[in-house]
Formats: structure tokens, sequence, C-alpha cells
């Protein structure tokens, strides 16, 4: 039961992490995260990775679609910006990693800033349909100039930190899993500041936010960009792990995808955004899982790829019908339920 | 002094408990042991299904018949699949989880994204040969791709042999070529245009048509405007050939029509109807109706399956028959299975008889097979039937 | 200028539009009643394109037999995609029901992998194969009479719409729920209708399409075309429609003649951000006006 969370000044009530239990978790948490890599075998890493670049980008997109309210398909577009910039510049001029993923991102919030010039004219269904647009755009770009290897795509040496090749998931997992922390600290953060509390006040009524003297067009290109910044990073990072990129990599589908992961997750949760990219990420390989362990296993694989389609289907569908607000809401309400306990609601 | 003699005792006890820890992971992928582990990210579903659902029972078959005669110098081969639906990350996702779990020497892939994404984890790798549903110009390249090599010709040599045969039936003739804006129909048509006009040949239009598309009726007027002699389509399963076909007799083309690899099944020209008589185009194996001369692995093969088997199964028979060649040649003399000795192994292999599967013995020079020959369908005995000599390129 | 060339195209291109008509009809239609964005359009097309494969080559019906038992299979499936994924989100956001479409898609992407897998096939062929000529110009046959079937719908869709009472009360239920509620029209009914045309119209559309280019599980990309033939045309247009298929056939068939195969999406796409940016509610579409 939780007891005395009275807060005294302004910052303690604005802090993220506010309860002495809250913070040990985090703490516990943060040990797991550092043994995990020692006592996994290279599946099980491989995933966490995967797992650690997805969420960097549903985070992204829970910023623009869950926070501020703009619907975008057009994730796995800007991700693909930051994924062919990082091979570029790793493959043809070799700077450092570190730079390319930046300047991944720099390149992928361009490409937001643009797509998100119509969502001052358009909005809601028809922002969504025109960030399709911008998807197959990029598409045609990155498969139909030679610049970008065209439909072959680009190999993309390994990425090497202090003369060190990271080249296997184990290595990967140091880079990548403090870059997607701090992403997730820094929107998390974001939302305690005045440009977040804008971005809630454009997706609650953008008119009414006009009114109260947000400025519309500004804000929602930083929405679009900052989102598109995050898809980038989540991008270069997809680029050095992968380490191929070819325009059939980002599809439209893998923007369908993340909306999924957020929409599960929980829209306008940082935690949701957390939760939804790791459910979905995980649930194939459950299936999987589930698929061996029937008899005549060899005979069913043939139906493991429809059935795939068929529960992120339904998983979509069972959320927004039964669930809307999505995994973030069960987890508050098992936290709610801890919290009150010996005494009920 | 004393405090970095703890911190050392401190270490050693860290890595002695992650060695346990670490330890029985490590056992467990030993315990395949003496089994010769030949995984496979295989698209049993998905746009390819047709094509993996053959390829996974071709390979499994001839493990078979090789493990029931004893195996490989007494060691039985393994044979672990994945599906992966040709989508790439689900297939290289399939690729390390079968390599974390078992020791792999032989690798099928299922398509050429995959095959160059797995490139260079494949060289850092070094046990491992890999072959696949591939048959892409780009592949065979022995310096970049040491450790791959493809079960058959390379799509520009398919087309090259197509291209002799038509300036051998037709001199100075005018080709289309008709492909898919995808990377698998991208792949041969630059240096096959270059390899037609040393030929002699006039290359009047090349037209692209995009994935899915439905009406292709644009092109077809395109391509009626061209007067092509010969249209050769590269890059497509079946779609959109018969409408092209259709439409291009409806309108009074008097092209013939050819096509590459994975258009040339038996069931699939089939299903073209009444627009697929007289197709042709290059197959490098022999059909599984095939009873024209001595093929006693095809004989095994309508033992074993008595229903037609695609040309899809006939490839993964043969990439397994070549993989476990491979490795029989390098245990025989005595080396390493890893990935360098297993290729030079397959490159010994010269006027090597595949059982009848292909219609002449086979050298193994470089990365691919090229062999193959012209075939015609024959729509009113619903078969296949040959228009030319087996041809090396 | 290759006139004979350019003229042969365009007509080509028109007519190839009227698939695009013929789909979109659908779609408005959906869209007229229950201002619901059905992403899914082009995966029911597909769903109706294998009823078809279903009962005129795996049960061997006679085609006359097979298309009215295809199209009413498919009312059904809109009948019951209606009562238990769109009725339960009446009251929330347009985002939300937008969603559900596209997990809709998903799922019966799926279903007709796993009842009919991947492969590609063809439909039995039930047009006439006579080559359409206008003067010099060649028009493939089956296009011409797809468009002739997808123009025939529209006008009768058009007349429905004015003159039928079930027409009047789709306008009335799309423009004010509660005052329709309240005039006595029975709304939950409107909309399962609304679905089940949709989904029959749809249906057919996708017989006339996978009898030209086979069907596939990947049929759905159709759908992203005729997205943009509604922005194009308005999304509450029956005559935006039309207009918008034709306009976007034309355009593709230009494209892709004069440019070359892979510009053909691009174009479209293109135009779609040039109507996003000067007239967004499309040609002929109701200006939403949004109050405060």
């Amino acid at each position: 039961m939780r007891i005395g969370t009275l807060k005294e000044s302004y910052i303690a009530d604005a802090a993220l992490f506010d309860s002495r239990t809250q913070k040990t978790w985090l703490g516990i948490a943060a040990v797991l995260l550092v043994l995990f890599p020692f006592v996994a075998s290279d599946y099980w890493l491989y995933l966490a990775c995967l797992v650690c670049i997805n969420v960097a980008s549903a985070t992204g997109l829970n910023i623009l679609t869950g926070y501020t309210g703009l619907v975008s398909l057009g994730q796995a577009a800007f991700m693909g910006l930051g994924a062919y910039t990082v091979a570029i510049m790793q493959l043809r001029l070799g700077t450092p990693f570190l730079l390319n993923i930046l300047a991944g991102g720099c390149v992928a919030m361009l490409g937001g800033l643009i797509v998100g010039i119509p969502s001052l004219r358009v909005k809601g269904l028809y922002l969504a349909i025109a960030t399709i647009a911008a998807s197959f755009i990029t598409h045609f770009i990155f498969a139909n100039t030679s610049f970008t290897g065209g439909t072959g795509g680009l190999t993309v040496p390994p990425a090497s930190a202090f003369g060190v090749l990271l080249d296997t998931s184990f290595r990967l997992y140091w880079v990548i899993v403090p870059v997607t922390v701090l992403m997730l600290l820094g929107a998390a953060n974001l939302f305690r500041t005045r440009v977040g509390r804008a971005f809630i006040a454009i997706r609650d009524r953008d008119i009414s936010a006009e009114v109260l003297g947000i400025p519309l067009l500004r804000y929602k290109l930083l929405s679009f960009g900052l989102s598109s910044f995050y898809a980038g990073v989540a991008g270069g990072l997809w680029a050095y792990f992968f380490r191929v990129v070819t325009p059939e990599s980002f599809p439209l589908l893998m923007s369908i995808f993340f909306l999924a992961a957020i929409i599960v997750g929980g829209m306008g949760t940082i935690l949701g955004g957390i939760l939804g990219a790791v459910f979905m990420t995980m649930v194939p390989e459950l299936l999987k899982l589930v698929f061996d362990l029937l008899p005549n296993s060899t005979e069913l694989t043939v139906f493991l790829s429809p059935v795939r389609t068929i529960i992120f289907g339904l998983l979509i569908i069972g959320f927004l019908v039964f669930e809307p607000h999505g995994l973030a809401e069960m987890w508050r309400r098992i936290r709610r339920f801890f919290h009150l306990w010996p005494f009920r609601n | 002094m004393q405090n970095s003699r703890i911190s050392q005792n401190r270490r050693s006890l860290l890595l002695a408990a992650g060695a346990s820890l670490a330890a029985p992971l490590a056992a467990h992928a030993q315990a395949g042991g003496e089994d010769i582990v030949l995984g496979g990210s295989i698209p049993m579903t998905g746009v390819f299904a047709f094509a993996g659902v053959g390829i996974n029972a071709g390979i499994s078959d001839y493990v078979k018949i090789l493990n029931d005669g004893g195996g490989i110098k007494g060691r039985k081969v393994r044979y672990v699949p994945e599906d992966t639906g040709y989508k790439v990350d689900v297939s290289v996702a399939a690729y390390k989880k079968i390599t974390s779990q078992n020791k792999v020497s032989l690798y099928y892939g299922d398509s050429t994204a995959f095959s160059k994404t797995i490139n260079p984890e494949l060289d850092r790798n070094g046990n491992i040969l890999m072959a696949g549903a591939s048959f892409a110009t780009e592949l065979n390249d022995p310096k970049k791709y040491p450790n791959q090599f493809l079960v058959g010709p390379d799509y520009t040599e398919m087309f090259g042999i197509l291209l002799r045969h038509i300036a051998k039936e037709k001199p100075g003739a005018k080709v289309a070529f008709v492909y898919s804006d995808s990377e698998f129909g991208r792949d041969p048509v630059e240096s096959s245009e270059a390899l037609a006009k040393k030929l002699g040949l006039n290359v009047v239009i090349k037209i692209m048509t995009p994935p899915g598309s439905v009406d292709v009726s644009t092109e077809v007027i395109k391509l009626r405007r061209a007067a092509p002699d010969y249209t050769i389509f590269h890059g497509y399963i079946l779609a959109p050939i018969p409408e092209f076909i259709t439409q291009g007799k409806q309108q009074g083309m008097t092209s013939k029509w050819m096509g590459t690899f994975w258009t040339m099944d038996s069931s699939t020209v089939m299903k073209m109807g009444e627009a697929g008589d007289g197709f042709m185009g290059v197959m490098p194996y022999r059909y599984y109706y095939d009873t024209s001369a001595k093929a006693p692995m095809l004989d095994k093969i309508r033992q074993m399956r008595p229903e037609y088997q695609s040309t899809a199964y006939i490839q993964g028979f043969l990439a397994a028959m070549l993989f476990t060649e491979a490795a029989k040649r390098t245990l025989d003399a005595k080396k390493e299975l890893n990935g360098k000795n297993l290729k030079a192994a397959l490159n010994s292999i010269k006027d090597f008889d595949t059982g009848g599967l292909i219609g002449v013995p086979i050298t193994i020079k470089g990365n691919s097979i090229p062999v193959g020959r012209v075939y015609k369908a024959d729509m009113k005995a619903q078969k296949m039937v040959p228009a030319s000599d087996w041809i090396s390129l | 200028m290759d006139w004979a060339y350019l003229f042969e195209i365009s007509l080509t291109g028109i007519a190839g539009g009227g698939l695009y008509a013929l789909a979109a009809l659908a779609f408005v239609m959906v869209y007229k009643a229950t201002r619901v964005v059905n992403i899914a359009i082009g995966e029911m097309l597909m769903a109706g394109a294998y009823l078809f494969f279903t009962f005129a080559s795996m049960l061997a019906l006679p085609i006359w037999l097979a298309i009215p038992a295809a199209v009413l299979g498919a009312g059904v499936l809109g009948a019951v995609i209606e009562r238990t994924m769109i009725r339960p989100l009446l009251g929330e956001p347009p985002i939300s029901v937008f969603m559900v479409t596209v997990g809709l898609a998903s799922v019966l992407v799926g279903l007709v992998e796993m009842i009919w897998t991947a492969d590609q096939r063809r439909l039995p062929d039930f047009m006439p194969t006579q080559a359409i000529m206008v003067g010099d110009a060649f028009l493939a046959p089956k296009i011409f009479w797809g468009a002739v079937i997808a123009v025939v719908f529209i006008a009768a869709v058009l007349l429905v719409f004015r003159f039928w009472r079930g027409g009047v009360a789709l306008r009335a239920t799309a423009s004010d729920q509660a005052a329709a509620y309240s005039m006595g029209i029975n709304v939950p009914r409107v909309f399962s209708l609304a679905w089940v045309v949709s989904a029959m119209l749809a249906a057919l559309s996708g017989i006339i399409v996978g009898s030209i280019g086979g069907i596939s599980s990947t049929m759905g990309v159709f759908g992203l075309s005729v997205l943009v033939v509604v922005i194009v045309g308005g999304l509450d247009s029956v005559l935006g429609a039309l207009v918008g298929g034709l306009f976007i056939g034309l355009v593709e068939a230009l494209a892709g003649a004069y440019l070359g195969g892979e510009y053909k999406l691009l174009a479209t796409f293109i135009v779609l951000v040039v109507i996003l940016m000067i007239r967004p509610y499309g040609l002929f579409g109701t200006h939403e006006i949004e109050r405060l």
C-alpha cells in the first residue's frame, strides 16, 4: 500500500520517479540490463537489440501520434532516411558511428519537417494519408537513385568503437541499449516541459490551443521533427544492426507495425511505447514457440505466417474495442491494485 | 596492492560464475555432436510459398536418402529448417537462432536479399557454406561472396542461354525485355542488354512493371508498338505474364514468349491456359516427368513421391546433393569442415554426374553452374518439352 | 508527338480508371453513411475475388451462379465486420475506427493466406474476348467491359441516393445521426446496409480486377490507389469517385507510358499531395467545418 506520497514542492511533484519503491525497481532493472548480455544466448541478444530499436522508434511515433494527436503512417520512411544516411556515411566516409547516427537523426528530422508542412492544411485522416504518400515517395527515391544503391541497397560495414568492431549482437547491445534509454528519458522529460504540454493541448483540441496562444504550425512541425529524429536514430541503429539497407527494408507495413505497437501499448504514455514495442516484437517469437510445441509441427509451419498476420490484426482490433488505452492502462490498474491493497479501489 | 588483489579475486569469481552459467548453453550447442547440420531459412509461407514447400521437401528427401545409405562417412546429416515467409528480417532471425543452437556447416537461404544481408555474418562465422533460392548475378562473384554458390546458372547466364538460342534461330532478331520492379527483376537486365548487342540482337524495348500491378494494358500497348520477335519475361512467378500474352495476341502481336527459371515450373506454366502454349524458357534441370534419358535420381524421386514435384523441389534436392558432396570431399581430404574448405571442395567438382537431374555432367568453377536447356510448353500434352540441346556456357 | 499513341494510351487509362471508380464507390458508400475511412477496401476486394474463385473454380459452379454467390458472400462478410468491429466503436474518434480497418486488412490477408495459400491464381475467363477497336486504337476487352460495369453501377447508385428512401436515409444518417434517429430512421440498420452494399461492390470490383491480373494475397495494394482516387474526388462524393477514378487511371497510364512503369505509383501519390495542398476536400467533397 502506498502511503505518505505527499509532495511539498513543485519540483518534487513534477519528478519522473517519485516513490522509493519505483526507484528501487528501476535500480534492479538497470542491474538486470547490465547482466543480461552475459547470460543470454546470441538469439536472445539479437531479440533484445531488435526490441530496443523498436522501442526507440515507437516512442518517437508516440510523441507524434500519442501526445500530439497527428496520426502518421510514415515512421518507417523516416527510419529509412536515418538508415540510409548512416549507411552512406559509414560506407563512403567512414566517420565515427555516433556522428553517423546523429546525422541520420538530423536527416530524418528534415524529412519529418517537410512532411509536416501540410499538417496545417489537413488534419486527422487526411494527414495520415499524406504520410502514406511520403512513405511511397521516399521508397521511390531509395529504389531509383544510384546514390542510394538502387534496388540492391547498400551493405554497411560494422561500426567501430575504440578499435573494436561492433559486429556481434553482444557488442551492439552496449550501444543500442544506452541510446534507447537516453531517448526514453528524453521523451519522458519532454512532457514535463512547456513544449510537451503544448503538444498535449494540440492533441486535445487544436483550435482551442491556438486560441490559448500556442502557434500551431510551429509546434506541429516541432512534433514531426522530434518524432522523425527518433525514427532516424532508430533507423541508424537498425542499419548497424542488420548491416544491409534495401528499399524493401522499410515498407508501409513497418509503419503500421509501429502504429499498432503504440495502440496496443497505450498511446500518450512513455510506458505504453515500451510495452507496445516489446509486446509486438515478442508475439511472433512466442507464436513460433507455441507452434514448435504442437504435435505435427512440420505440417503446421505452413500456417505460421498467416496466423501471425491474423493475430497482428486481431490484436489491433481487440485492443481498440476492448482496451483503447492499451497495455499501459492494464499496467496502471495492476499498480493501483497494489497501491491500494488491502483496500479495494 | 591489497585492493587490486581483492578485486582480482572478485573478478575471477565473477568470470567463473559467468562461465558456469554459459557452459550449459555451450554444451547444448555441441549436443549435435557428430551430426553435420544443414540449416535452412525456407520461405514455406508468403509469396514464395509454392517454391518454399517444394524446396523443403527436396532437401528433406535427399537428406533422408543420404542418411539411409549411411550418411557421410558414418556421420548423419541433420536438416534444421525455419519458415521465413520470404521476409529478410525473419530470415536473419532464423539464421541467428539456428546457428546459436547448432554447429552449422551448410545453410540454405531463401532470397537474394537474405544472401546479401547475411554475407558479412557468413564471412565472420567462417564455418558455413551457403546456397539458396536466389540465382542473382551479383552473388556469382567468388571474391565478394566466397562462402556462397548458386544451384544453377545466374539470371544473366539464363538470359545468355535464351539470347544465344534466339541468335541461332533468327539472327538479328528484335528482342524485348519485360521485368518486374524488384531486385529479383532488375538483376540481369543491364548485362543481358550488353550481351544481346554482342550477339547482334536488337533490344527494341525494356519494360519494367511495378510490383503488384494489376492493369498492364499500357505496357502491352508499348510492347506492341515495339513489335519484337521475342519477348523475355523476368522477375515474375506467374502474373502478369498471361495477361501480357493474351492482350498481345489479341492486338495481333507475333512475338515468341520466353521466361526464366522461376516462371518455368511446369505447373505454373500450365496455369497460363491457352495463352501459355508455346511459352519457352530456360530450365537447368530435367522436369519430374522427363523420361527421355537415363536418370537414376529422377527415378528415385518418382518412387518416393508419386505426385508431380515442382522444379523448386528439384532445386532443393540438388542443393542438398551438392552440399553433401562438398562435405564428403572435405572429409575425404581429412580437412576441417569450414567455409573455405567446403567451398574449395565444391569447386573441385568436375564432370560430376547429378544422377540425371541436370542433363550433362557439371563442373563448378566459380559460384554458379552455367548449364541449361531451352524448353517449350506443350499445352495439349500439358508438359514442357525440350526445344534445344543442353547448353554449357 | 504521336497522337495515335497518346489517344490509345489515354483510352486505356480512362477505361482502367473505371475499375478504380468502382472500388472507390464501395469506399464512398461506407464513408457517406458512417464517416469511416475503410483502408481495408483493397482487402475486401480481394476477399470477393477469392470467394468467386472458390465458387467458380473450386466448386465449379457456372459463372452466372458463382458471381451472385460471391457477391452475396461478401455482403455477409460486410455485415459481420460492421457488427463486430465498427458498431462497438461508434462514439470513438475517427482515428480509432481507421486503425480498426487497418487491423481488419491484416486479418483478411491472413485468412486468405491460410485458407487459399499465398500462391498466385487465375480466375476463369467469363468476359467476351473480342478486342475493342476505336478507330485504330486498341482497347483490351476486359478493361472495356469492366469500365462499362463500373459506370452502370455508379449511375445506379447516384440515382438510388437521389430518389430511393433508403438512399436518402443514408445521407441523412451521415449528416446528423441524432436528427436521423429522431426522425425515426433506424440508424443501426442503415449502417449495416451501407457496409453490406459496400462489401458487395468491392467484391464485384475484385472479381473484375482479379480476372484481369489474377488473384493473390497481395491484391490489397490496389486499395492504396483507390485511397488516392477518393481523396481526389472527395471522400463522400459518388460523382467524385467516378471522376477521380477516371482521372487517376489516366494519370497512371500516361506516367507509365511516357516515364516508365516505376513512375506510376509515384505520379499517383504526387497528385495526392498536390490535391491535399490545394483542395484538401477533393474535387466534389463537402467541406468540413470544425466547430469548437
